[in-house]
């Protein structure tokens, strides 16, 4: 493993002046006002209006598809089914870089014969008006003859199920080997097992997919579109068969992703009308095309078999992991490796043995979703270690104090994490913020849970993950920066921003960000993976390094000094040890220009790069590096009617170094939320593969009288690979919170759901079976 | 996609009673427009109640309640008189919907949308409200009690405008309760409505409303439970006997938001929960007295 890393950021005392601080974000303004433009707020003269036919059968053969009534409509001007398509598949993957076998069956971009998936797309719509698109829609008429279908993994195992997937439903698998575990649980003085259970769950951002396509002068398509991956450009090409540098996707402002825009959504679809009709054509989801059109979240089933000595350490580790890659691939072998790696949890265990499945049936397409597998990695593991306390009657904390990893330790894989492993001090200090106990009254019983995590941040280390930014500081002293990273609402842009003025020595106020165009922007790779600030920060932070470097040595020239006497703040170039001895940056750039100073920098910033872990053990390096932090809750449960309110909900979270605290909070409070969702009430309910209630009248994202105030403890090791020392927080923050808040519920009630979402009819079940039992 | 259709805006009520043969009333629209979208609805013509003078009037005095056929949930919560006047149905206000929905959603509207689910008929059900209906040929009215016939069926004839509700203001002797349970605290779909109302003479109970959403093709009244509880001592024995005879009358579904098992276990435990804090509320201002 060739590390790149060269500055490792202690606790240091370093002074840092943007960095840091809660700077108002450079995309606050524009969107607090109503300014920002999405993608959808851009229109085209001549533009038309496409729309997708899908299927409403999960499984079956498309007959007959015949089009001519829809044709036959004025005002539609392109209609485009399998047949008029190239023979080509509609699935991203990250070419070759698995070492896994890629699936036999791939989806194709519209269905020739065979559908697997209830909202499979089949023809194409371009219309001059939305109502006409709509119109020829219902005008289209096919035909679809039912198969028998597979919608539990279970049976998509079993000999003779329908196969979804060539030659036998499974996508992907993966084994951990370490130590020895049968003698592991021969040192065990109890062993506990217990099967969790996750559900479909629904990315829910607030903007559905939307983008506008055409194709220019010369001959490039452009796709101006809402999407976490401008990168998509290529696989766009390829499906096309046009050349790369053909098709040039552009961002905008991302109304949400978290995961569910990291395949491609609408992209193929506006490239292939764009180029049918040579116009402009504007593609926009309902809600309803959102629910039914992208990938959910995988449902696991993890079943862990935990020896424990009685005084509380954990001697052998068994996991069995089941997800449902619903019925195609996507990135389903990546979303069950980071479970499998994750599944461990931030424990220190020394023997270990984990087995892992995806399984093809015909209900949707799982695939990236904040937390990507981890998250439910530790749905499981969290709730075995109160299991176990409870078990063994020994107190939960205690119990994970006992057996975290600390700074040095390695993980499962035998990666040593470099890094600072601070999940006793998260856990300490969230668990002081929840405060007095609440009081509980009559029927309603009050308690407190907590679930700590490790989280990787940036690629798998074997993806060979680069990113680059270009910063150039204007002959006026003001700065820009240029990098493709995509801004899905977490600030991405603005922190580079506030990265470059901290090292440039100006105000964030005096910095441009020009990001997410694939053919102007230099490529900063995907904003997935928590991977956005630690990659492109860096690569942002290298670039202004380099350039404050000649700026710097300019200005000692200048000012007749060493360089290592000038520092750069405030927008003035200064002597350190006087002050007064200064020129602004205006008449430092503007000297520089007239002298041929180089004053821009493309960077480009490399992840470590690792070869694939061994197939059979699992043994390797996975992950450049991992947060680790600590969510806790106080709940109250009523017991006559099973209905839960999350009183008190903290997180407190290692992050190496807050870039932007204020943005670092909303991370931690955006996933408060998702998880508490997560834990009590989201869930996509499918009826023979088939979305029952594609609506957010049956979807229930937590409202604002849902939630308590968050609690968001920021804490700094700078220890990270990030910029300045930065980890990540954007999964990490979800991860904790279901888990959280199940042992939180468990602890109220002495009884546990094992199913998520713990809805209030699951809690008076568990209840009633509690009181028989007893 | 919205289907299409034609839009009426008459000018007053006669106009607007005159246009309604064959129209569809268009209120807040949260039901109608959301339906239209979905293709539930068939309406060809709308015809916009919003020009009706004074038709989001409210009326209190002592003793009486009326509100205009136009009153949002929204109106509801701003009149601070109805907090006495309607205790339950303030109760059903504030956890209706989300405020926007709340600002442009009316109490007719709800009334006819026949949903058993809808929050403010548990309520207007519990207050023994009326209903006033007129249409180009008179004007009549209905007991609450008896609009409703059947899953979505009412007693409104298709050229019928509800104009306006009305109930007596509860005694002081009187308490009067809502609870909706369901899924999450905002803007959700009710799993279970209870109303009721209790009126204490002395020791004993001399009046008693059991009405329940969302547990039978329309909102009821659990009759058989209120008249065990009539002229009796409510012990806390009596209390659970009558909830668990509201459960029995109750006839739920298993759908998406809850099965029925667990319908009618929460309508034992939440109208034993309401009549005793109805009954002890009561005991406090006897006390007083
Ligand atoms: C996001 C959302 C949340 C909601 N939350 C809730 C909730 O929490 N609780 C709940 O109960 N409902 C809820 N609803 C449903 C809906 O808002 C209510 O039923 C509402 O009261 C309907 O009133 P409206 O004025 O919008 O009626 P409209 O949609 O305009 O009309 C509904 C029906 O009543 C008829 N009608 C309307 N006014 C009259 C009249 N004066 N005379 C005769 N007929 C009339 C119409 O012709 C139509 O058939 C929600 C709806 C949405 C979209």
């Amino acid at each position: 493993m060739t590390d790149q890393t060269t500055a490792r950021h202690t606790e240091a005392n370093v002074v840092l002046r943007q960095v840091g601080k809660p700077l108002e974000r450079t995309d606050a303004e524009g969107k607090a006002t109503g300014r920002t433009r999405y993608a959808g707020d851009y229109t085209m003269p001549g533009m038309l209006h496409a729309k997708v036919l899908r299927s409403d059968i999960a499984s079956g053969k498309l007959k007959r598809l015949d089009a001519s009534k829809a044709r036959a409509l004025p005002g539609v001007t392109a209609i485009l089914t399998a047949e008029d398509l190239p023979d080509r598949l509609a699935a991203t993957d990250m070419p070759g870089q698995t070492g896994q076998k890629r699936a036999a069956t791939d989806r194709q971009i519209l269905v020739r014969e065979i559908i697997r998936h209830h909202g499979e797309p089949l023809a194409l719509i371009a219309a001059e008006t939305p109502a006409i698109a709509d119109k020829a829609h219902d005008l289209i008429e096919y035909e679809i003859e039912p198969l028998p279908g597979v919608y539990e993994t279970s049976a998509a195992l079993q000999a003779g199920a329908p196969v979804v997937t060539e030659p036998d439903n499974i996508v992907g698998e993966h084994k951990i080997r370490k130590g020895d575990t049968e003698k592991g649980f021969a040192e065990a003085d109890h062993i506990i097992e217990n099967t969790f259970h996750t559900q479909f769950i629904e990315h829910a951002f607030l903007e559905p997919e939307v983008g506008l396509a055409w194709v220019d002068e010369n001959g490039v398509i452009n796709i101006r579109m809402s999407t976490q991956v401008i990168e998509h450009f290529r696989f766009i090409a390829d499906a096309m068969g046009v050349p790369h540098n053909k098709v040039r996707i552009l961002g905008a402002m991302v109304g949400g992703g978290f995961g569910g825009k990291e395949d491609i959504t609408v992209e193929l679809y506006l490239a292939l009308l764009a180029q049918a009709t040579r116009r402009p054509v504007r593609l926009a989801y309902t809600r309803e095309d959102s629910f039914v059109g992208h990938g959910k979240r995988h449902p696991f089933d993890i079943t862990h078999k935990t020896g424990v000595t009685k005084d509380g350490k954990i001697t052998a580790l068994e996991v069995t992991i089941r997800a449902d890659s619903g019925a195609y691939v996507f990135l389903s072998p990546y979303v069950l490796l980071y479970c499998a790696v994750a599944a461990p949890g931030p424990y220190r265990i020394d023997n270990v043995k984990i087995d892992s499945k995806a399984i093809a049936t015909n209900n949707m397409y799982t695939s990236a979703f904040r937390g990507f597998g981890a998250a439910q990695a530790c749905v499981a593991y969290e709730a075995q270690m109160d299991e176990i306390a409870k078990a063994i009657s020994i107190d939960r904390f205690e119990l994970r104090r006992h057996n975290f990893m600390r700074t040095g330790d390695k993980t499962a894989t035998g990666q040593t994490v470099e890094s600072a492993i601070w999940s006793d001090k998260c856990m300490t200090q969230a668990l002081a913020a929840l405060g007095e106990p609440t009081n509980a009254e009559g029927p309603v019983k009050v308690g407190r849970g907590v679930a700590t995590y490790q989280q990787s941040y940036g690629r798998i280390t074997w993806f060979h993950d680069t990113a680059e930014a270009w910063v150039g500081i204007e002959v006026d002293g003001t700065v820009i920066v240029r990098s493709g990273v995509t801004d899905i609402g977490a600030g991405q842009a603005s922190a580079l921003g506030q990265i470059a003025a901290e090292l440039l020595g100006v105000g964030l106020d005096d910095v441009v960000v020009y990001n997410s165009d694939s053919a102007v922007t230099p490529l900063a790779g995907t904003t997935t993976a928590t991977r956005a600030l630690y990659m492109t920060g860096r690569a942002a932070h290298k670039a202004s390094e380099i350039l404050r470097g000649r700026l710097v040595e300019f200005a000692a020239s200048e000012l007749g000094v060493r360089p290592e006497d000038v520092d750069l703040a405030n927008g003035q170039a200064f002597v350190i040890d006087n002050p007064e001895s200064a020129m602004s940056l205006k008449d430092l750039a503007a000297r520089g220009a007239s002298e041929g100073l180089q004053r821009s920098e493309l960077a480009m910033f490399r992840a470590p790069f690792t070869d694939p872990i061994d197939e059979e053990t699992g043994q390797g390096p996975v992950f450049p590096d991992f947060t680790y932090g600590c969510h806790a809750v106080e709940v109250a449960v009523d017991t006559e009617t099973g209905e839960v309110t999350v009183l008190k909900s903290v997180g407190a979270h290692d992050i190496g170094q807050a870039i932007n605290p204020q943005a670092v909070e909303g991370q931690i409070e955006g996933g408060a939320l998702m998880g508490q969702g997560y834990a009590l009430s989201e869930e996509l309910i499918y009826q023979e593969g088939k979305l029952v209630s594609p609506s957010f009248s049956e979807y229930l994202i937590p409202t604002s009288m849902d939630m308590p105030e968050i609690k968001s403890i920021i804490l700094e090791s700078r220890s990270g690979l990030g910029p300045f020392g930065a980890k990540g927080i954007g999964e990490p923050s979800l991860t904790p919170v279901a888990p959280a808040i199940a042992n939180a519920i468990a602890d109220a009630i002495g009884t546990r759901v094992f199913d998520l979402p713990i809805t209030p009819e699951k809690i008076v079940r568990a209840l009633r079976e509690a009181d028989e039992n007893a | 996609m919205l289907r299409e259709f034609e839009l009426d805006l008459p000018g007053d009520l006669q106009e607007t009673l005159t246009r309604l043969p064959g129209g569809t009333p268009l209120a807040g629209g949260t039901n109608l427009l959301v339906d239209l979208r979905a293709r539930r609805e068939e309406a060809k013509r709308l015809v916009w109640l919003g020009n009706i003078e004074a038709f989001r009037d409210i009326k209190i005095d002592k003793a009486h309640v009326a509100i205009g056929g136009g009153t949002t949930v929204g109106d509801i919560l701003r009149n601070s008189a109805m907090i006495d006047a309607a205790p339950s149905l303030v109760g059903a206000a504030r956890v209706f919907g989300g405020q926007m929905v709340r600002n442009q959603a009316t109490v007719a509207g709800n009334v006819c949308s026949g949903s058993p689910a809808a929050d403010t008929v548990p309520p207007l059900l519990s207050l023994d409200a009326e209903i006033c209906l007129a249409s180009s040929t008179g004007v009549r009215s209905v007991p609450i009690d008896s609009f409703y016939s059947g899953f979505k069926k009412n007693q409104r004839k298709q050229d019928e405008l509800i104009t306006g509700l009305s109930w007596s203001v509860p005694g002081p002797s009187t308490a009067n309760l809502f609870y909706k349970l369901a899924r999450r605290k905002g803007d959700a779909i009710t799993v279970v409505g209870v109303a009721v109302t209790v009126t204490r003479d002395g020791d004993r109970c001399s009046d008693a409303r059991i009405a329940l959403g969302a547990v039978a093709p329309t909102v009821f009244r659990a009759k058989d439970a209120e008249a065990m509880l009539t002229d009796q001592p409510l012990t806390e024995e009596l209390i659970d006997e009558a909830a668990r005879a509201a459960m029995a009358q109750s006839n739920p579904i298993d759908d998406i938001r809850a099965s029925a098992d667990y319908r009618r276990h929460t309508v034992h435990m939440l109208t034993r929960r309401l009549i005793g804090q109805a009954w002890r509320s009561l005991a406090g201002k006897e006390a007083d007295k």
